[in-house]
């Protein structure tokens, strides 16, 4: 409780200013849970319990001078910045962002993207600290884009929304990978542990009980354990292998995404692959003699059967397996682990949420 | 001494060689040559010309102070003066005194060679270190700080300094710098090879900037000498050494540490402080655009055109006078216009203030934070709406604004230019690195101040560029054992992996390993006991016994400041201190560096006076670094306990974890590994030639199962009977070794042992062919090759050692409890 008090008062970057509400003049100093919240009205601050006495019975005007804007209990929010300059900045392309959402592959030229980027920019800037004139003419800019391409914002915002979600689940899946390796990494050194320990009481075992070479006892059992504990660690590199080329087809960034499945056309039951055959054409028809007749008989036909079929299926049975090389397959599944996972797993290491389990030799500074 | 090694010619300017600097094959198959492994002949010499001949990298240790560099030297001179390639030599080495020993080495070597070659060859050698060293302008190079000193430096000669000064207007320059401009441009520096303190004398005489004069002069050297940073660090490299062609030889001397150096590199640390800075900064960068719309808006103007075209001065990058460079590796830049969002000036200001806002409230968090770089990026993108391209450009367009803005005092911009290397290696790099914010410096503070760290996990990613454009790339220092950690740390294929030993007539230096005190009680720095009385006075005794009998200076290392602290008051309170003091002066580093160098510089002078002193230090300290104690500075250098890192370090831990996801670099195996290296550096710190000798004692029970991490020439050294002695055995060893080392020793008795003239050479010569042939007809019949061989030998070392430990009956953990026991009675 006391710790608290002086801690932010000797937090270098407090300026005493940002520790006194200006409506009451209480100070951070005498009661540390004091929080400051903001209306984005105006962005003036003050204490919560000032919102509590001055807004709770309804609306009321700010109560800092010169202010005078009417505010609600319900608008005001805490900071995300001490800045409050920025703060309302950031609201602002809040606001403009969800309008002009456009994305780089919706334009020809990098060039284009770039005036396109600084004309937001403008228009932000305008939004922010533009004279009167310049804000009304901003604002109605941004209504008519958005009356003009409610679709297209509608479709981008879709698409980003996807985009974090997409994100958010790979790195998940990477701290995952990372949590679960780690457990079968301190599993593995238990083990290690554990056999090394019946080794030892092995050897202590029969050097009691028989009655020969003292030596020869002692080194057959180190070599025992020391097979023993390499064949476990050829095993557990089989797993790391394993699991980093398992996880490392998530890793993959900056693929084009493709745009959101437009709604003419037909459901694709193949997920986009392309089955078009790429090394054959099937033709109209093949000169083969004893599928001459079955052109023509009547009973064949009848049941609704073509020939057609029966030329791709033949066609695609002769080809299959044509240009698919298992040996380069192999070659792909590499060595090395990938970087990004190593990262997620540093990420976890450091960040304290597990103790490692099993004991290094590790020396702390003590 | 003139010799040939294949077809080349080589000149070495001493009389006489030691056979590991020759560098001999090792004689295998031969029983004989076996047992005469005693002078264990390697390959250094000729091992090196074989990386130059076919083109690769090289890992290669040998003892320092066995003529290491000369060796090197002289081989590639020779190389480059025969071959009509002419490769260029890089030779970087760690501390500004190195390179200065380098570069008079060189200049002793062109000078044999001029002799013995009766003329004069066309030949030009310099060395390069900061601004700081080397500035001559009255004012600036009093500077105490490195930055500041560049910072000002960059104001005196920026480009548009010069022209405005042409237009007549009244601007400070720096006249060593322009009269720079008078010469001719390849022909700053007569011929031959400039020491530091040699062009810095002809630069004072003839009034030119040393600095620069070095800078300007890099591609019409045949060798430089420089610093790992000059190559290493982007920041450097891209304006530094971007014109050295592709076939260079590069040579990286003394690289145990060469994985830090890659790591510190890329990495950077924001503080609140340098935030607050960073804002006054922008803010002012804002009145300087208002003032400027002003004045001179076309210029402005014109900026922003450049921009818009995406047109980037070809030359603008290495431009000598930019603000800064871009952090990141030159294959990671993103080679497209400035994103249109940050292209107006003003534009740019208000993205940096945001930015900067952005980390201050991040910085509030009190609770440690460990992300990754893109989910960073992601939550400053929902909260502040900066996407990740104009992120990624910041530092360029920082550099751009600078320029146009003509400020002259930059040194005020520095804290914005960390928030802009920060902003573009966050966003250019996604793999290997990590963010973690530490709000407290340790776990016990209670006021905050936290600092934001953005690490590199990962060393290969900033030696990368070095081993894709160079040839050759020659990693050697005197212990950088176990030699297979570094290709595989730092990424790389090696040709040719060595370690050498020393082949010394006598005995002269004595490694021990002493594992128990005179009262059999095991000692050890290990957390569990280093605090146990019986342990410290251990320790204690050990300490005073040495300096009973330790002529002149001794050095201790400690694993930590905070544990020689804590042993040091308990030894004051044992009396102990008392008693070493009957015999020696004591003295302590700190972590102050001034300090510190009072310190040594007293250790000195006392141990050229009286009864010499010791030194207390750290193993990671800067003593244990850089600092020789040769001849009586040093006779007995004492280890206590190992000096593993702090593992509680997030960044440390984060690297372990990393290393073993990606490198299959276990975690017991990095710590031990570094450890090892920090251990073979305090001991070679005392044996700096071949006529010096010393005692070296690991103090540690621990030191017995590294045996086989140390560097080959100690551990060779190292008897059996001498690896796990109690102290009073240990200090029979140490005087019998003394004892020994009083006696005359003539020079000549090391010549055809340690030391081979002609004649010996030309002998062994003939033998070795012989060998050679044998050895390939023997290696045709079974295929075997010397790789296996030598895992084969480390293997059995292993094993050996575990099984000796066991022999004593040695069991750590049951050693441990009963220690424990023992105290809780
Ligand atoms: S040009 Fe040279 S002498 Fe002049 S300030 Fe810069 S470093 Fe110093
Ligand atoms: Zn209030
Ligand atoms: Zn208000």
């Amino acid at each position: 409780m006391y710790r608290n008090a002086p801690k932010s008062v000797s937090d270098p970057s407090s300026n005493p200013l940002d520790d006194i509400c200006p409506v009451c003049k209480s100070n951070r100093y005498l009661n540390p849970s004091l929080q400051f919240l903001i209306n984005p009205e105006c962005y003036h601050k003050m204490c919560s319990t000032c919102v509590d006495r001055i807004f709770t019975s309804g609306p009321s005007s700010c109560p800092v001078p010169h202010c005078g804007r009417t505010l609600r209990k319900k608008g005001f929010r805490k900071a995300f910045f001490t800045d409050l300059h920025v703060e309302r900045e950031v609201d602002i392309r809040k606001r403009v962002s969800e309008v002009f959402n456009r994305r780089q592959d919706e334009f020809e030229t990098l060039l284009d993207w770039n005036n396109y980027l600084e004309e937001v920019e403008s228009l932000v800037f305008d939004l922010v600290e533009g004279s009167a004139a310049e804000k009304t003419r901003a604002e109605e800019r941004l209504r008519e884009y958005r009356d003009a391409y409610r679709e297209e914002i509608e479709g981008n915002k879709r698409v980003g929304k996807e985009e974090v979600e997409g994100e958010r689940r790979r790195e998940r899946a990477e701290k995952e990978g990372a949590r679960a390796r780690r457990l079968a990494m301190a599993r593995e050194v238990e083990e290690e542990k554990a056999d090394v320990e019946k080794g030892k009481r092995d050897l202590l075992e029969r050097l009691a009980n028989s009655d020969g070479n003292a030596n020869a006892i002692t080194r057959q059992a180190q070599k025992v354990i020391l097979k023993k504990s390499s064949a476990r660690r050829n095993i557990t590199e089989e797993v790391l292998a394993s699991n980093g080329s398992a996880n490392s087809g998530l890793t993959i960034r900056g693929l084009k995404k493709k745009v959101a499945p437009v709604e003419e056309k037909p459901y694709d039951p193949f997920g986009g692959v392309n089955i078009t055959p790429a090394r054959f054409t099937v033709q109209e028809s093949y000169d083969n003699e004893w599928l001459g007749n079955a052109k023509k008989d009547t009973r064949h036909m009848a049941g609704g059967y073509s020939l057609q079929e029966y030329y791709a299926r033949t066609m695609f049975e002769a080809f299959s397996g044509l240009g698919v090389f298992i040996e380069e397959e192999v070659a792909d599944r590499g060595q090395k682990g990938d970087p990004s996972i190593g990262t997620a797993a540093a990420a976890e290491a450091s960040g304290g949420k597990i103790n490692i389990g099993h004991k290094m030799e590790i020396d702390d500074v003590f | 001494m003139r010799f040939n090694i294949d077809d080349l010619p080589v000149l070495f300017p001493y009389p006489r060689i030691y056979p590991g600097q020759l560098g001999m094959q090792r004689l295998k198959c031969d029983p004989d040559a076996n047992l005469s492994s005693q002078n264990n002949m390697r390959i250094y010499m000729c091992d090196l010309k074989k990386t130059l001949d076919e083109g690769g990298h090289c890992v290669l240790e040998m003892p320092s102070g066995t003529g290491k560099t000369v060796s090197l030297l002289s081989l590639i001179v020779a190389y480059q003066q025969y071959y009509p390639e002419h490769r260029k030599l890089i030779y970087c080495s760690r501390t500004m005194s190195e390179i200065e020993k380098a570069l008079a080495e060189l200049k002793a070597l062109m000078k044999y060679r001029e002799e013995q070659l009766g003329h004069k060859e066309d030949f030009r050698g310099l060395g390069l270190t900061s601004r700081k060293n080397l500035c001559l302008h009255p004012s600036v190079k009093r500077e105490k700080s490195g930055a500041v000193v560049d910072a000002r430096c960059r104001s005196l000669t920026a480009g548009f300094v010069k022209e405005k000064k042409e237009r007549g207007e009244d601007v400070p320059v720096c006249i060593y710098h322009d009269n720079l401009d008078l010469l001719e441009p390849h022909n700053l520096v007569p011929n031959g090879v400039w020491t530091l303190d040699g062009i810095m004398r002809y630069g004072e005489e003839h009034k030119q900037c040393p600095y620069f004069t070095s800078r300007r002069m890099m591609s019409f050297c045949n060798v430089i000498i420089y610093s790992y940073h000059y190559l290493l660090d982007p920041k450097i490299a891209e304006r530094v050494s971007k014109e050295l062609s592709n076939d260079c030889i590069v040579v990286f001397d003394e690289a145990h540490n060469i994985d830090n150096v890659c790591i510190e590199s890329l990495s950077t640390d924001i503080t609140e402080d340098s935030l607050r800075k960073a804002t006054r900064g922008a803010q002012n960068l804002e009145n300087k655009i208002l003032e400027m719309r002003d004045s001179d808006a076309d210029k402005l103007k014109n900026e922003y055109a450049k921009l818009v075209e995406g047109l980037r001065d070809a030359d603008e990058a290495r431009e000598e006078d930019a603000f800064m460079s871009n952090p990141a590796l030159p294959d990671d830049l993103l080679k497209e216009a400035v994103p249109g969002n940050i292209r107006r000036a003003e534009h740019f200001v208000a993205f940096l203030k945001r930015f900067v806002e952005y980390l201050k409230t991040r910085m509030k968090v009190r609770q440690v934070i460990s992300e990754t770089p893109p989910s960073f990026l992601a939550h400053l993108k929902e909260y502040t709406f900066i996407e990740k391209k104009p992120l990624r450009f910041c530092a360029e367009r920082l550099t751009s604004l600078v320029r146009t803005l003509e400020l002259t005092n930059i040194e005020d911009y520095q804290p914005l230019q960390e928030v802009a290397t920060f902003a573009t290696l966050v966003a250019t790099y996604e793999k290997g690195f990590l963010l973690i914010l530490e709000p407290y410096e340790s776990d016990t503070a209670e006021v905050p101040n936290p600092v934001l760290h953005f690490t590199c996990l990962d060393a290969a990613i900033a030696i990368k560029p070095v081993f894709d454009r160079f040839s050759s790339v020659i990693i050697t220092s005197g212990t950088i054992s176990p030699l297979e950690m570094y290709p595989k740390m730092l990424g790389f294929e090696t040709v040719v992996q060595e370690s050498y030993s020393m082949t010394l007539a006598r005995r002269s230096f004595l490694p021990m390993i002493v594992t128990r005190g005179s009262d059999q009680v095991a000692i050890s720095s290990g957390f569990q006991v280093r605090n146990e009385p019986s342990v410290v006075r251990n320790y204690g005794n050990l300490l005073t016994e040495f300096s009973k009998l330790t002529p002149d200076g001794m050095v201790v290392f400690f694993p930590s400041y905070l544990y020689m602290e804590s042993i040091i008051s308990m030894w004051q309170g044992m009396g102990i201190l008392d008693e070493v003091w009957k015999y020696k002066l004591i003295l302590v580093e700190t972590p102050d560096a001034q300090e510190t160098s009072l310190a040594l510089e007293t250790y000195r002078t006392a141990c050229c006076n009286g009864r010499g002193a010791i030194l207390l230090c750290v193993a990671r300290g800067k003593v244990s670094e850089g600092i020789d104690f040769d001849h009586q500075y040093g006779r007995t250098v004492l280890c206590i306990g190992v000096p593993f890192q702090y593992t509680e370090s997030r960044i440390l831990k984060a690297r372990l974890e990393f290393l073993r996801e990606t490198y299959r670099i276990r975690e017991n195996d990095f710590l031990s590994f570094d450890a090892m290296r920090h251990a073979a550096q305090c001991l070679g710190r005392v044996l700096r030639g071949k006529d010096d000798y010393g005692i070296m004692v690991l103090a540690d029970r621990r030191f017995l199962k590294k045996r086989s991490q140390l560097p080959k020439w100690i551990n060779q050294a190292l008897l059996d009977s001498e690896i796990n002695l109690s102290t009073d055995m240990a200090v029979g060893s140490a005087k019998k070794f003394l004892r020994g080392m009083a006696q005359p020793f003539k020079a000549s008795d090391q010549e055809g042992i340690s030391t081979w003239s002609i004649a010996d050479l030309e002998r062994f010569k003939e033998k070795q062919e012989d060998e050679t042939i044998r050895a390939l007809t023997e290696a045709q019949r079974n295929g075997a090759d010397t790789g296996d061989v030598q895992m084969e030998n480390t293997r059995n070392g292993n094993e050996a050692a575990v099984a000796r430990d066991d022999e004593y009956g040695f069991n750590d953990d049951e050693l441990e409890a009963g220690m424990m026991e023992l105290d809780n009675k």
